[in-house]
């Protein structure tokens, strides 16, 4: 068990270190995740939200539904723990 | 040579570090190791998204020059990308709530069968069948 | 991003990996699983996330490090790997 879950990692980790072998080197500033759409989050961020803090204003501003959807994990994960670890009546 | 290991050693760190969280999810037998092999597994999936916001030669996602009524101008080179921050904001606490499940299951099981050992739970199972 | 400072934390953040997952005693496992995440938090606040450092230190090596501590003091600190 230990040798075919060992044997499963290694295989793994190959196939991943093959993936990185394409990708821009790290902390280049012209990688297309650099490119696409966080231009504009940094530069029109003061004149549309007033925040000084540009992580705080995409978080709430431009992407609030992201933070609702965060809020309604969290409030499921509650209620299973709830559920899951109530005292249940003997019967 | 030099630059080409240079730029990619860390990547290849961040997939030592989740090849380590999963063979502890697939080998080890202890319940809470299994949780913990986990947790080391999603931490190494956001290091590699926070990695890819670094720049070179940039300064914190905060505005600087904010009130000088446009002197100077903001360039989106100068700053770090605020994008995958945020995404991994939200990746955290997630995992803070997926830990609070398995604990909470882990728990349960444990007050039916009274340990925590994979085989032994699965010896349990079949004896009162 | 300074290269030697990055690479000394990554070193340290593995060491503490591979120190939790073969621990035999559970509960220093789980003290070692919240050195790696303030380790982290270094990591995240060197390469200029600063944001998400402060959650990591506050959510993620306090209350993960709180809820794993309960469970193990509930359930049983032995374990056989």
């Amino acid at each position: 068990m230990r040798i075919l879950s060992l044997i499963i990692v290694i295989l793994t980790a190959a196939v991943l270190i093959y993936g990185t072998l394409d990708m821009p080197d790290c902390a280049n500033p012209d990688t297309p995740a650099s490119q696409h759409v966080s231009p504009r989050y940094v530069t029109r961020a003061m004149e549309e939200t007033a925040t000084h803090n540009i992580v705080t204003s995409v978080l709430g501003d431009y992407r609030g539904y992201d933070t609702l959807g965060e809020t309604t994990v969290i409030f499921s994960a509650g209620m299973a723990c709830i559920l899951i670890l109530r005292k249940r009546r003997r019967q | 040579m030099f630059d080409f290991i240079v730029g990619k050693y860390n990547y290849w760190i961040y997939i030592i570090l989740m090849m380590i969280g999963f063979y502890a999810m697939m080998s080890k037998r202890n319940l809470i190791k299994k949780i913990i092999g986990m947790n080391i597994f999603q931490t190494a999936i956001i290091i590699f998204f926070i990695s890819i916001a670094a720049k070179r030669g940039a300064t914190l996602p905060i505005l600087e020059h904010a009130h000088d009524g446009g002197e100077h101008a903001i360039e989106a080179i100068s700053y770090i990308n605020p994008l995958p921050h945020v995404l991994m904001l939200t990746a955290i606490v997630v995992m803070v709530a997926t830990l609070g499940v398995a604990l909470a299951i882990v728990l349960l099981i444990y007050k039916k069968h009274g340990t925590l050992e994979e085989d032994e739970i699965l010896k349990k199972i079949e004896f009162q069948e | 991003m300074i290269l030697l400072f990055d690479f000394a934390i990554l070193i340290f953040v593995l060491i503490c990996a591979v120190a939790a997952i073969t621990v035999k005693d559970l509960l220093s496992s789980v003290i070692i699983l919240g050195a790696y995440s303030f380790l982290l938090c270094l990591l995240w606040a060197e390469m200029g996330a600063v944001d998400v450092a402060f959650t990591e230190a506050s959510v993620g090596a306090g209350i993960g490090t709180i809820l794993l501590i309960v469970a193990v003091s509930k359930t049983t600190r032995r374990s056989k790997d």
